[in-house]
This record gives C-alpha cells, structure tokens and sequence, in this order.
C-alpha cells in the first residue's frame, strides 16, 4: 500500500501527502524512502514545484525509522543512511521550488527531509514541533540534517540544536531561521503555494563567515560540552565535528562525514541504550493498569498543602488546564504557596516555556482555600501535607467523611504507607499514591503505588491523570522507599560512610559524575536537605533493618544546623550561584578518619548498591519488570540513561560478575553489601534481567 | 407575584483605601477573586448558572463588560453570558434587581451577581488636543511630517486629566459629588460638628464589628517576598479615630465656608463582592438553604444637585409598594456617601430609628467602591439579620447624578 499520495494542484504544482497506512504517524523506512524516490521521478517530468505535506492530525514526519537503527547491521545499515541522504539531496538538487507545509511533530528524519527543500511553512499549532533531537538517542543527525542547517542558519545557531537536540514550537523555530513563515493550519496550502510561486530564492551564507564562526563557536561549545558530559556520551563530540568541520567542507564530504559517524555510533552500547530509554519513555505513555476498566478522566483536582511540593504540584496541574484547589491551615500557608506559584510561573514565562496570557490563565485556575470548603465536583485529591502519619490519617478521614464517592484519594507522600493510610479509611480502594519527584516541573517521573486494597480502577485513573498531565507514570507496589527513594537511599548512605571515613565530598561526587549521574550523591543530599535524607533513612532503616541504617554524620550535622541547601551549609556551602566544598564539614566525621579511596573503588561500591537494591525492587515485585526499575531511577533520579539503568547495567556486567563484586565489598565492609537472593540465583543460571541484553 | 429572588450566600474581597493594598488589582481580578471564593465557599456548580451581571463604575478599558471577563476568568462555562451593569452608586443593587427581573421574565434562574470597583486604578487621560495630536504624528509618513507633527504639541497637552475626579463630578448639575453634600449641609442645616460624630460613630461600629464582618471577606493573595502576603481585612476602619482628629481635617470641597471633610465622607476604595443568587424554588430543589429572598425594591429620580436625598424618595416608594417603612423593619443600611448627606436623609425621613441603622458601620469606615457598594449592603444585612434575629432589612443608596435606590430584604 502507499504511504505516499501523488496529486495534481493549479498550475502543474505537484503535492506529496505522507500517509502511512495503518499507523497515527509517519516515519521513513527503507520502504517509504524507496517510495519517495519514484514519486521524484514524476515530479521531475515536468512540475512546476512540489509540496510536501501529511495527512496525519498531529504528525508530519516524526523521524526515521527506529526498529531499523536498532535491528540493521554493519553494511545494510550503511546502505539505510545512504538512502535516506541520496533522496534528499535529490530533493535539494531539484531545479524547482519545493516547499516542506509542516504540522504537527517534524523532528530527525522528518525535518531532515524539510532542510533539503527550499521553503519551510509551518502552523504554530501545540503539535508542531521542529528539531533534531538525535544526539538524545546518542546518533547524530546523518540525512543531511547536520550538513544542512549550518548552512541555513549558521554553524552556532545548529550546535544549538543539534548539540542540545532540540526540538522547538513553531515560533521559536522561526525565529531561529530554521522555518520561513507561520500560516495558520486551514491555510497552510495555500501559503506553502504563495511561496511555491512567490518565494524569491535566498543567498546562502557565505562559507567565509561560517570558518570565522566555526572557529569561534567550535571550540566553546566543544568546552561546554566536555564539561558537562565527561567524554560519556560519544554522539556529542561526533554531532560537533560534523557542523563545524562539516560546514568547512564540501556538501558531499560533509555527507560522508555524518554517515561514518552515524554508523560508528549506532553500533555503540550508549546509542541502543538511550533507544531504549526513548522507548521506555513511549511504553510509559502507554502504560495501562491490567485489569481495570476504562479510567475517569480527571478535570478539577485539589492540592491539599500548600508546602513547596503542594504549590508545585498545584501550579503544574493549573499549567496543564486543571482546575486547582489549593488548601492549608490559614491564609499564611495559603499565601506562601500562592507566592510560590506566582514564581513558578514568572519564571516559566522568563524562560519563555509560555507567554503572560498563558500563565495568567493558568493562575486564574488556582483557587485557594484558607478554610474547609466543600469537595463536590471534586474528581481527584492529592495530600501534600507535612510527613506525619497521624496528621495525613486525620486529612484522610476526613477527606473520607466529604469526599464524593467517585473522588481518588491520593497521597503525595515519599515515605509512608499507602496501605497503612488506605486502612485508616472506609473505602480504601480509592486511596491512592501519586508521588511526584522535586522540582516538579522537571521531574518527568511519578510513581504510582498502589496499597493493598488499591482497586485496579483507582490505579488506571491515576495512571491516566500522570499520562494527562504530561508526567510518565511508573507503577509500584506498596513498601518503604517505593522505587526511587528506595533504590537511591543505599547509595547516598555510602556516599556520607564514604564522606564519614575520610574521603572528600568533591571526590566521592566526582566519583559519580563520571559514572554519568547528573549530580553526585552528597550534593544531591545537600539539595534534598539533610533533615529530609535523614527522615527517609530512618524511615527505610525501619522498613529492611538487615540492610539499611542511618549515618551517623547526618545526625551529626543536623544537630549542628547543617541542613544543606534550605540552610546554605551542608557537605557544600551554596552561595549565589556558586557552590564549593565546605571546610567545615570535616569535623562531622568519624573519630580517626583517615580512609581515602580512589574514584574507581567508590564509584564500584556506590554502583554496586543501586544495582543490589533495584534487583530486590524485582524480587519482591515492588515494580513488575526490570524497564520499570531501570525507567523510574532514569527519570527519577537522572541515573546515566545511557547505560540504560541498573539492571541494564548489571546485564552488561554480568550477574555472575556483580554478585562476586557484592560478595567482595560484604567481606570488606559489612553485609549491607551482601548480593540479594535473586542476583544469587541469577548468576548461578547465568540469567540476564532483560530477553535481549 | 411572580417567583422571588433569593440570595443563597455572597462573600466579598476586603475593601482597601485607593493607592494601598489592592491598587495593584485591576475589577476583573477583584472580580475574579471574589466570584472564584463564592464557589468554592459553596461548593456551587458554574455549568448551572444562568447568568453573570455585575456592576462597575469605572470599568478597566483593557476589560470591557467586566461581567464577561470575570465571568470566564472565575472558571464559568463559555456558554453562560454577562452583563456589566451601571447605576453609580447603585450599581451593586442594580446587578441584583436585575437577576430578578431576570427572574420574572423568564429569562433564567441561577446568577452570580456582584460589583467591582478599582478606584486606584482609574486612569489618567491626555486631554483630547493631545489626542488629535497623537493620531497625526501616527498619520505623519516621513520624517520631515514626523517633526512637523512633533512640533505641534506644547505644555498644556500633557496636563492629564485625572479620570476618577471627573468621574465624581456631575455634568448636569455641574457639582462634584462632595459639593452636592456641601448643598445639603448648608440647606439642612448640618453642622461640622454632627457630622463628625456620625463620621466617628461608623468607625467605632465597624471596628465592633470586625470579627463579624471577617465571615463574609474572602483573603487576598498578593505575591512578593519568599512568603507573599493575605490581605485579610478592610484597612479603612480606624480604631484611634477621634474627634479631635476629625477636626483637624480642613473642609475639601468648599475650602472657606465647607463643613465636609475627607473623614467625614466616604473612603475612595478598592474591592469586589460575588452574591449567589436564584429563584426560591430552584434554591430548594437544589437543597439549598438562602440567607433572604429580596421582597422589594425602588429606583427614584431626583435633583442632581441634591444627590444625597436620593433615598428619601426610593425608601417611600418602596414603602407605598411593600407596605415597609423604616419603621416596619429590624435593619436600615444608608450608604454613608457623606455624613452630611445621611444626616440629611434622616431629617427628612423622620421615622428611622437609629439604632438600627448602619449597626456594623458604613461607607465613611469601610470605603465606598462605587461600583460594589449596592452588593456589600445587600449581603451585610442579610449576614446581619441572621446573626440578630430580625426579619426585615432596607439598604438603600444615594446615586450620583440624582436618583435613589432601596432594596427590602426578608431574612429566610
């Protein structure tokens, strides 16, 4: 069947409809490449220009094909790559104007295709969104996309993009040059038509220019670069050569350039696995609960707590188009929380996220309650109150006495029971967790626990709402820490033993930033508050007093007032934009400390922690499979994406490998390092956590 | 008699003196702020109100029928339509009347009916020479015409004319609102000193009545600083209020022979109220119980220059159509526009007891936003009624320009 419609407009024009059938999107394959390529061959009998459009609502082209990145090899790969450039840049050599008319998502491939014509039209649509976001799945764009929009728009206006794998609304698109004009979508035809007729052609940037700047921009952005990434992620210095070397050198040399480049980093380990985290972030979308019915959706919700969590979950659902109640004690707590929202928004509005109008809106629809007020057309509560039993059970009895029969009862909690909150209850079967991660708008990760009595029904509804309000939902089992916390937390302990002994905390962080973590994990204390580490520790300590404990040196510091962040002291001092090692914090540690391992072996003990406790995440069916484990602490807790996870990780080492490190650093150092049963098992039948590894 | 409008519940924003606390607010976000606590205080259902009339003097010009805006803002469906409606003063009792006019022919029976009023926010206005002068320097194509339409302006056209003073002058009678209560004072024969001792009588009530009144004000949230801020009361009641301070006030509207003075008039004010209202049979179907079912109301007309007797002629009328006087009734509410007019009001009514007048305060403590006044009264003796026991209130307004307006309220 086609996935490419050929029709006749006025005047010889020739349109090109791309409609893959069976599918909500359009992506090329070998398949549709091969397609475009005939359909170029009547084209070039005679048209007078050609439009490039998709029957799709909300997808023009969204990229190439990824099950072919994944599944090719060695030479049939290369000939993909091939393929994909020899059409385009046949489209680029067209003695006729061609004109890309883009809605909804263009990205990778699917803009690649629009750099090769002359004229770029798109609606300023939501769905829209214009960009090449490869180097996200550790490729590099390789149909022409990094030979061509340097010289569209300059070599550091496509490091930008290219290096930050942007994709961008319509507008800022234009702004940046990388598409000519906005028409609204009932026009968007006849516009792209107009400058079929009309467009005068553009002198193309001199290469002079482009030396001058590539030399200047280059080696800035090769700076920023490694500084952020430590040499991990292969796609970026790779992206970077082919812009800036690229735009130096001939069209056809440059081509060459992105497709050895493309081909030697699809074979890479940190390539498939960031595919799989893009896959992982779809699957997520999808999620469904087994065995419920279809969800309630959820249209007016109430924050109750107006804390930093509560007007930040608040002023994220407002954003979204929910109509918020926001309620706490008196009008003091209300206050603050509204003030905090006013700055979320403002900020957003700074970083141009939305416009004024937008975030007025999204105001408007807070309403703050200083008072108890009824809940009737209520669909859904979140409790973001503060972190006590007694007082979260008395909101949720009382929440159960007023509530509507069909409002979910939902807990923002990060540490205690569902179950426990659930029992306090009438109809436990719609108490719920929805826990979100701090700062809640950029945190993409929120698990969803279901207690013991949790209905299904309750659990898909707060699926669906996570999936609504823009977050990925990863569902888990009721038990201390759920998935994030619980996994993170054994880690951060050894990271303060570590500290405890006599290591410094800018080594033991360093040690893990190189590992790929986005921050260290004492830093990472420091951020969450001491206070707040040490509540979770307790709380998890508790929960699996065989292998968890507090550190001593968080009481410590927390007698002393050293709270982190929220008090400006704690392993760092953090002051106005900048943030160092704190001298002081040395006398917080052990009596005699004087232990200073290397990088290696703290990054091996503080890894090798994270791996045990997601792999008893599955034995004790906390998450039901390894991708959810591996996807909450991707986007829960920034765990380096390309290496795909803990458990995707422990793959590539091998369970037998990981158990005998485990077993090593128990003789060494206690059993909080013993290997759990299932890694035992796991080595002894040489099994891997996932079929393809 | 067809079926009687009956007021459910109502909450107002505090009522702030111009330039302080809520000057920032804009009347459709007071408006929205207000209509916003009505429902969630009730709990009410927007998809059921029929429609939104509100009342507003000066109305934003960046929100023209301010009703629509607020109505949209607070969340109401997109098919409910609104009405911003405009009698002075009265404009709060006039979104009310409507409703039940609103009522009886039929054309709905649930409304958030209210008013608004920013008075720190009127603007300022070049005069009209500077206008045409403005649109000719846009007209100017090239830069020669450009200079040559600079070129034309001089001082005078940048004299602003401040908005809000001639929004309370009268254009028929000539007459400022104050210099209208300085013809009463003259002509009934109201001294400085009478004046002053009612000026300080409502400040003294309306301090008694803070904890009372703190049940119908809604909290306003302002951003700023780490912890933002409520505005949680009227800021225009003053508990060091004095005579010896209102005698130091110099006369404002006639500086050699006056006897009306800043304190003993009412406050220039910002704020909003929201009043749920309906029709007494679709309030029960919907289980709900109303605070009072509006019995009666009158319009009069009267001399321009003598605004503040307004109410004598709207309370008569509305006794001839109800069979209530002031004697007949439990609460009276005169806006307190001017102490000098009131007292004038009340010489020529005779019958009003004062103890039953103005119990919790008026205008002259609370502030006067022109545009919400008629609501607050209206909601006030309602609150008041239920808390005292009495069945019947009258709240009544003089109207710049020349008319009255009275409302009967029956207590449910």
């Amino acid at each position: 069947m086609e996935s490419i419609h050929s029709e006749v407009l006025e005047n010889d024009a020739r349109l090109l409809t791309f409609d893959r059938p069976e599918s909500a999107a359009n992506i090329f394959d070998a398949a549709t490449l091969l397609e475009l390529n005939e359909k170029l061959d009547e084209v070039e009998q005679g048209a007078a220009g050609v439009i490039f459009i998709s029957a799709k609502p909300a997808i023009f082209i969204a990229g190439a094909d990824l099950h072919a990145l994944e599944t090719l090899g060695g030479d049939e790969l290369r000939k993909f790559i091939e393929l994909g450039q020899d059409v385009f840049s046949r489209i680029a050599a067209l003695r006729l104007p061609t004109v890309a008319a883009i809605h909804g998502a263009c990205v990778g491939g699917g803009y690649e295709l629009c750099l090769a014509c002359q004229w770029r039209i798109a609606t300023a649509d939501r769905a829209t969104k214009i960009g090449l976001p490869e180097t996200q799945l550790g490729i590099l764009p390789a149909w022409g996309g990094s030979t061509r929009l340097p010289r569209l728009i300059g070599v550091p206006g496509a490091l930008d993009i290219i290096l930050g794998g942007k994709t961008l609304p319509a507008k800022a698109a234009l702004r940046r040059g990388m598409i000519d004009d906005i028409a609204p979508r009932e026009l968007l035809l006849e516009a792209s038509l107009k400058w079929m007729r009309e467009g005068k052609p553009r002198r193309r940037r001199l290469q002079a220019i482009d030396r001058v700047t590539a030399a200047v921009a280059a080696p800035l952005a090769r700076r920023r670069m490694e500084a952020k990434t430590r040499g991990l992620y292969p796609a970026l210095p790779k992206a970077l050569d082919a812009v800036a070397l690229g735009a130096m050198e001939s069209v056809a040399d440059s081509l060459r350039r992105e497709r050895e480049s493309v081909l030697e980093l699809a074979a890479t380990p940190e390539c498939r696995n960031l595919i799989g985290v893009f896959q992982l972030q779809e699957r997520a979308k999808k999620l469904r609960v087994p065995g419920a019915g279809k969800p309630a959706a959820i249209r007016h919700a109430a924050v109750i707590g107006a804390g930093v969590m509560g007007s930040a979950i608040a002023q994220w659902l407002s954003a979204r188009g929910l109509r918020v109640l926001m309620r706490d004690i008196d009008a003091k707590q209300v206050a603050a929380g509204m003030s905090r929202i006013t700055a979320l928004y403002a900020s957003a509005v700074k970083n141009r996220i939305m416009d004024r109008k937008e975030s007025r809106d999204g105001m408007d629809r807070v309403s703050p309650a200083a008072t108890e007020t009824p809940l009737t057309g209520l669909d859904l509560v979140i409790e973001a109150a503060v972190e006590k039993m007694d007082l979260k059970k008395k909101i949720f009895s009382r929440l159960d006495e007023t509530a509507p029969a069909a409002t979910i009862l939902a807990t923002n909690t990060s540490a205690l029971s569902i179950t426990e909150l659930g029992a306090a209850v009438g109809r436990p079967d719609r108490v719920v967790g929805i826990h979100f991660f701090n700062p809640v708008h950029r945190m993409p990760l929120v698990e969803v626990i279901m207690g013991e009595q949790t209905s299904a029904d309750t659990a898909a509804a707060a699926v669906r709402f996570v999936q609504g309000i823009g977050k990925m939902p990863v569902l888990v089992r009721d038990s201390p820490g759920f998935l994030v916390n619980r996994i993170l937390l054994p880690y951060m302990v050894e990271a303060a033993e570590l500290f405890a002994r006599g290591a410094e905390a800018a080594e033991v962080d360093a040690a893990m930033l190189d590992f790929g973590m986005p921050m260290g994990p004492l830093r990472l204390t420091d951020e969450v508050g001491m206070d707040v580490a040490e509540d979770v520790a307790t709380t998890l300590a508790a929960g699996f007093p065989y292998h968890m404990h507090v550190p001593a040196v968080l009481g410590r510091m927390l007698d002393d007032g050293l709270l982190g962040k929220k008090s400006g002291r704690g392993f760092y001092i953090h002051g106005k934009g900048k943030t160092v090692p704190n001298p002081d914090a040395a006398r917080y540690r052990d009596p005699g400390a004087q232990v200073r391992p290397d990088r290696a072996a703290m990054q091996r003990r503080m890894v090798l922690l994270m791996v045990n406790e997601a792999a008893r995440c599955i034995e004790e069916d906390v998450v039901a499979e390894p991708a959810d484990a591996d996807f909450g602490m991707i986007m829960g807790a920034g765990f380096a994406p390309f290496r795909g996870g803990p458990l995707r990780y422990a793959d590539t080492l091998g369970a037998a490998a990981v158990t005998a490190a485990l077993r090593e650093e128990a003789a060494r150092s206690g059993s909080q390092f013993a290997p759990c049963q299932l890694l035992e098992e796991m080595s002894q039948t040489n099994r891997k956590f996932y079929a393809n590894s | 008699m067809s079926e009687p409008l009956v007021i459910v519940d109502g909450v107002r924003t505090p009522f702030c003196k111009a330039g302080s606390q809520l000057a920032g607010l804009p009347a459709d976000e007071l408006g929205r702020i207000a209509v916003d606590a009505l429902l969630t205080r009730t709990g009410f259902d927007p998809g059921l109100v029929d429609e939104v009339i509100f009342g507003c003097v000066c109305q934003p010009v960046e929100a023209a029928n301010v009703a629509r805006v607020i109505a949209l803002r607070a969340g109401l469906p997109h098919g409910v339509p609104a009405v911003t409606v405009h009698r002075n003063c009265a404009s709060g009792f006039e979104a009310v009347t409507t409703a039940a006019e609103r009522l009886q022919s039929r054309h709905g029976q649930v409304f958030i009916v209210g008013g608004t009023e920013s008075m720190s926010q009127v603007p300022l206005l070049y005069p009209e020479t500077a206008a045409r002068k403005f649109a000719a320097l846009a007209r100017a194509r090239d830069l020669p015409a450009k200079l040559a339409a600079l070129s034309a302006f001089r001082p005078a056209d940048f004299k602003p004319r401040i908005a809000l003073k001639l929004g309370l002058t009268d254009p028929v009678s000539g007459l400022n609102m104050g210099e209208t209560a300085e013809v009463l004072a003259r002509e009934f024969k109201i001294s400085r000193q009478r004046q002053d001792e009612f000026a300080l009588r409502s400040h003294e009530r309306a301090i008694d009545a803070r904890a009372r009144l703190a049940e119908e004000i809604c909290p306003v949230y302002l951003p700023g600083g780490k912890a933002g801020h409520a505005v949680l009361e009227d800021n225009g009641p003053r508990a060091d209020e004095s005579m010896e301070m209102l005698a130091r006030l110099k006369p404002v509207f006639d500086r050699r022979n006056g006897s009306v003075t800043a304190g003993n008039c009412s406050q220039i004010t910002d704020g909003a109220v929201a009043l749920l209202v309906m029709g007494e049979s679709r309030a029960a179907a919907l289980g709900l119980k109303p605070l009072g079912r509006l019995a009666g109301w009158a319009y009069t007309g009267c001399d321009p220059a003598r605004m503040g007797l307004g109410p004598v002629s709207a309370i008569r009328k509305l006794e001839q159509a109800t069979g209530r006087g002031p004697g007949e009734v439990d609460l009276i509410e005169i806006n307190e526009a001017f102490a000098a007019q009131v007292l004038a009001v009340l010489q020529s009514l005779g019958d009003v007891p004062q103890e039953r007048l103005n119990v919790n305060g008026g205008a002259i403590a609370l502030g006067h936003p022109v545009g919400a006044t008629g609501a607050r009264l209206t909601l006030a003796a309602l609150k008041e009624l239920r808390r005292g026991g009495g069945k019947w209130a009258i709240v009544s307004a003089c109207v710049g320009g020349g008319q009255g307006s009275a409302l009967l309220l029956e207590q449910l």
